[in-house]
């Protein structure tokens, strides 16, 4: 992760955003080769039984399906490069301003996901660690390890006919009130459901992980150091604990947020969340090569952004990396 | 920051949260429409999905129109049109003083220019976008004349009797020639037409708002504004209607309809549609070639125990591939396939299969009207073995499945909602050897009378001649049993008491014109 030549931060991020270049060619050729690959013929999949043979020729050809897939892929690269990812086949809109507006949604799922995991990530697997062996402790990794085994669709569901259908203390699904309500307030009481149901996978990852870090850490020689002269509990475990068990969480959560980027396609799709997640299911049903390449493109994108963040993160938590 | 600040704050953010939800009422005058997805595109030539079409045929309008709650046609942008005695020649007599939602007026140069986009691949405005029904829809036309402003003529290649009813399908209504010079390629988000609604705002993926067109040429609509909300979850639906967060919706568990019958605040909207649900045979296979094991299949499978135990009683049996809603074409007296397993085994023997034979059962996850695909596949496969065949149940996703399905499989499931009121539009459409794969006729079916019944259908005139062919034809289609018949879905829409004067439409259709809230 560190070590590397010389130039200091803003070379090394640059050397990195340059490697990117490569991991979003490999991603395009395989994204475009799966899609093309797969059986299913856009379209076909458009005109349904009332197809004529003449409409799905004419309709292949409009849409460039009769060129060889070289020469397909080619084009769209051409295309990419100039900033351009072509135009939805049934949607017939741009994909680019498509797939960004999507993806702002996405983020607030992911932002809201990722705050309630980390909020009660953080605090069962610190309270676990501290209390070891108590009831809390073996109550929270419990729950973690259900958390983790619960499927998005799964606890979706349930959540919607507990909360939405007999409580109706939140919407059942979109991310605003279809008339009059609008505003923050009312998105993030349309978030509640979707970012406990995204969140809580990570929630439990992160407690098991917390936990374990910080049992690691709590029984190193500086922490009895600093119980010894005197310190309160809750000083020790913020300022020497938390501060030395971050790095491993952090490499986590970088994982995590591809995690729950993926897992937002099945959240998006239990909850119409109007998302890149459930635009892409719908595309790749649709066979709509065009919009889920560039969706996969942004997805990756961002993983990889995520990724050198959580790298340069890692120097301000531990002033011993240095990227020099 | 101490903890207990946090928390505070923590506090004060979910009380907002919770009471913002709680004062969100439905206005007065505006129906919220839960549908399965959102729109794909507003361009009605480019509209292929039921999603699209719900919503796009309230600002749209045809030269022709069907009757709310059948097939009959009626006046739309046409007062009045005249078929010359060839069947060659249709004259449209436009409506005047009809504007389109931009202002512009609606006039026989508009209906030659939104059928020339299409048509003409050499036109200034073909490339603006692809049009998935211009040969089906558009091929049989040689020209399309404007004889003065209000009048305009278009002249077939060969008479085609559907083609009237092509006109009240969406692909070929009329918009705003100056939206589509202005918007382009962008039309398909910039709907302009004459319908009784506008629209006001689409957020992709959110909502489509439309607005009552205050000009419409019929009177303007009740209620001010239609609000369609996508929801992909049928519990999600389910959950909305019940909790009064939308009007109105379809497609819900059918294990919930009982539930919702019982509740006072909702009516459940029933009808039958034409909509046809079978398992394709193909009539080239070795063994299945023969109609005596095409009938024997049939007898096998118990048709009302999967209406009434898998789909709950959402369909009624079918006996042929027109449903009863094509009223005077529908034939009734067919040959019927009652549950009788000993007559399906005798039959089997007598074709030399005693001891039955294997097939592929090709099955779909699920798909457009597919109800459930893989229960009634599993059902299926269940009785057929009783009499002995053994299929093979291979499933596959939708997308990849529309393809197989045009392989000549042996035996697979498919479903048709046809969007055309024509009778043609089932029989010809799936059963004519002019319509082998890469169309629809899958199964291979080949039948000299009912070729020649059904070509003789397309170009003949008079409700009363078509009738009697149609019926014909079905007749000779049922004996043949070229599919195992299953069911015709009926129309199943739920909505909350306030929404009224609602009616069901064959074509799935959900028509607002005449809706009012209380």
């Amino acid at each position: 992760m560190a070590a590397v030549g010389g130039g200091g931060l803003p070379a090394y991020a640059l050397r990195r955003l340059l490697l990117a270049i490569p991991v979003l060619f490999g991603v395009s050729v395989l994204v475009f080769a799966v899609l093309h690959l797969a059986p299913g013929d856009p379209a076909a999949i458009m005109l349904g039984a009332q197809a004529t043979k003449e409409d799905v020729e004419r309709l292949h050809r409009d849409l460039g399906l009769d060129q060889p897939l070289v020469v397909q892929y080619l084009r769209w690269m051409g295309q990419v490069v100039q900033g351009d990812l072509g135009r939805s086949i049934p949607l017939g809109r741009a994909v680019l301003p498509e797939v960004l507006l999507r993806f702002k949604a996405t983020l607030v799922l992911t932002a809201g996901a990722l705050a309630i995991a980390l909020v009660l990530g953080l605090a069962a697997g610190i309270i676990s660690a501290v209390k070891q062996y108590s009831w809390l402790d073996r109550l929270s990794m419990g729950v973690a390890v259900t958390g983790v085994s619960l499927p998005v669709f799964w606890t979706g569901i349930m959540l919607i006919i507990v909360f939405a259908l007999q409580l109706r203390w939140f919407p059942s699904s979109g991310m605003s009130s279809p008339y009059g309500g609008s505003g923050v307030a009312d998105v993030l009481w349309h978030l509640v459901l979707p970012a406990i149901t995204l969140g809580t996978a990570s929630a439990a990852a992160l407690a098991r992980l917390t936990r374990s870090s910080v049992l690691e850490i709590i029984r190193q020689d500086y922490v009895r150091s600093a119980r010894a002269k005197g310190l309160a509990e809750r000083a020790v475990i913020a300022r020497h604990v938390l501060k030395n068990a971050i790095n491993p969480i952090i490499t986590v959560l970088g994982v995590q947020v591809g995690f729950l980027l993926g897992g937002a396609i099945l959240t998006e799709t239990v909850f119409s969340w109007p998302g890149l997640g459930s635009m892409m299911v719908r595309a790749i049903q649709a066979r709509d090569y065009p919009l889920v390449q560039g969706g996969v493109l942004l997805i990756a994108t961002t993983f990889v952004v995520v990724n050198l963040a959580v790298d340069l993160l890692y120097a301000i938590f531990d002033p011993r990396i240095r990227y020099d | 920051m101490t903890i207990r600040r946090v928390w505070m704050i923590a506090l004060v953010i979910v009380a907002v949260v919770l009471a913002s939800g709680a004062g969100a009422a439905p206005p007065k005058d505006a129906i919220v429409i839960g549908l399965l997805a959102e729109p794909v595109t507003m361009d009605p030539p480019q509209i292929t999905d039921l999603n699209s079409a719900r919503v796009t045929k309230r600002i749209f309008e045809g030269l022709v129109a069907q009757e709310l709650g059948s097939y009959k046609l009626i006046p739309g942008l046409a007062r009045s049109w005249d078929i010359s005695k060839d069947g060659l020649t249709y004259t449209f007599n436009l409506r005047p003083n009809v504007a389109f939602h931009d202002g512009t007026p609606f006039n026989a140069e508009a209906v030659k220019f939104c059928f020339e986009r299409q048509l003409n691949e050499q036109g200034p405005y073909y490339k603006t976008g692809t049009y998935p029904y211009v040969k089906g829809f558009l091929g049989n036309v040689q020209s399309i004349e404007v004889v003065n402003p209000l009048t305009v003529q278009i002249k077939l290649k060969a008479p085609l009797t559907p083609f009237l009813q092509y006109l009240a399908h969406q692909s070929l209504f009329v918009y705003s020639p100056d939206a589509l010079k202005k918007h382009g390629k962008d039309m398909v988000k910039n709907p302009v037409g004459t319908g009784p609604f506008k629209l006001e705002t689409w957020e992709p993926g959110v909502k489509v708002v439309l607005a009552r067109n205050d000009q419409y040429w019929g009177g303007a609509p009740k209620i001010r504004q239609a609000i369609y909300v996508p929801i992909i979850e049928a519990q999600a639906r389910l959950a909305a209607i019940k909790t009064g967060e939308i009007d109105l919706t379809i497609d819900v568990p059918p294990d919930s309809l009982e539930s919702l019958r019982k509740d006072p605040n909702i009516t459940v909207a029933e009808s039958n549609s034409s909509a046809v649900w079978y398992v394709a045979l193909n009539t080239r296979h070795p063994i299945l070639k023969d109609k005596r094991v095409r009938q024997a299949m049939n007898l096998a499978i118990n048709k009302d125990a999967i209406v009434r135990d898998i789909l709950k009683g959402t369909a009624i049996v079918s006996s042929g591939p027109m449903s009863p809603v094509y009223g005077p074409f529908h034939e009734d007296k067919t040959t019927r396939y009652p549950y009788d397993p000993d007559k399906a085994k005798a039959l089997l023997k007598d074709a030399g299969y005693p001891n039955g034979f294997e097939v592929t059962f090709f099955v779909p996850e699920s798909g457009s009207g597919m109800q459930q695909p893989v229960e009634m596949g599993t059902v299926i496969q269940a009785q057929l073995l009783a009499v002995g065949i053994k299929a093979k149940i291979q499933t596959m996703e939708w997308g990849a499945y529309l393809k197989k399905y045009l392989d000549a499989p042996d035996m697979a499931e498919m479903s048709w909602n046809p969007s055309i009121g024509d009778p043609d539009h089932v029989t010809y459409m799936l059963l004519s050897s002019d319509r082998f794969p890469p169309a629809f006729n899958a199964g291979f079916f080949q039948n000299a009378r009912v070729d020649e019944l059904l070509r003789k259908g397309r170009t003949t005139v008079g409700d009363a001649e078509r009738a009697a062919i149609y019926k014909e034809a079905q007749r000779i289609i049922a004996d043949e049993a070229p599919w195992i018949f299953i069911d015709h879905g009926r129309q199943i829409i739920i909505h909350r008491k306030r929404v009224q004067g609602f009616k069901l439409h064959p074509n799935f259709d959900l028509v607002l014109s005449q809706v009012w809230l209380q």
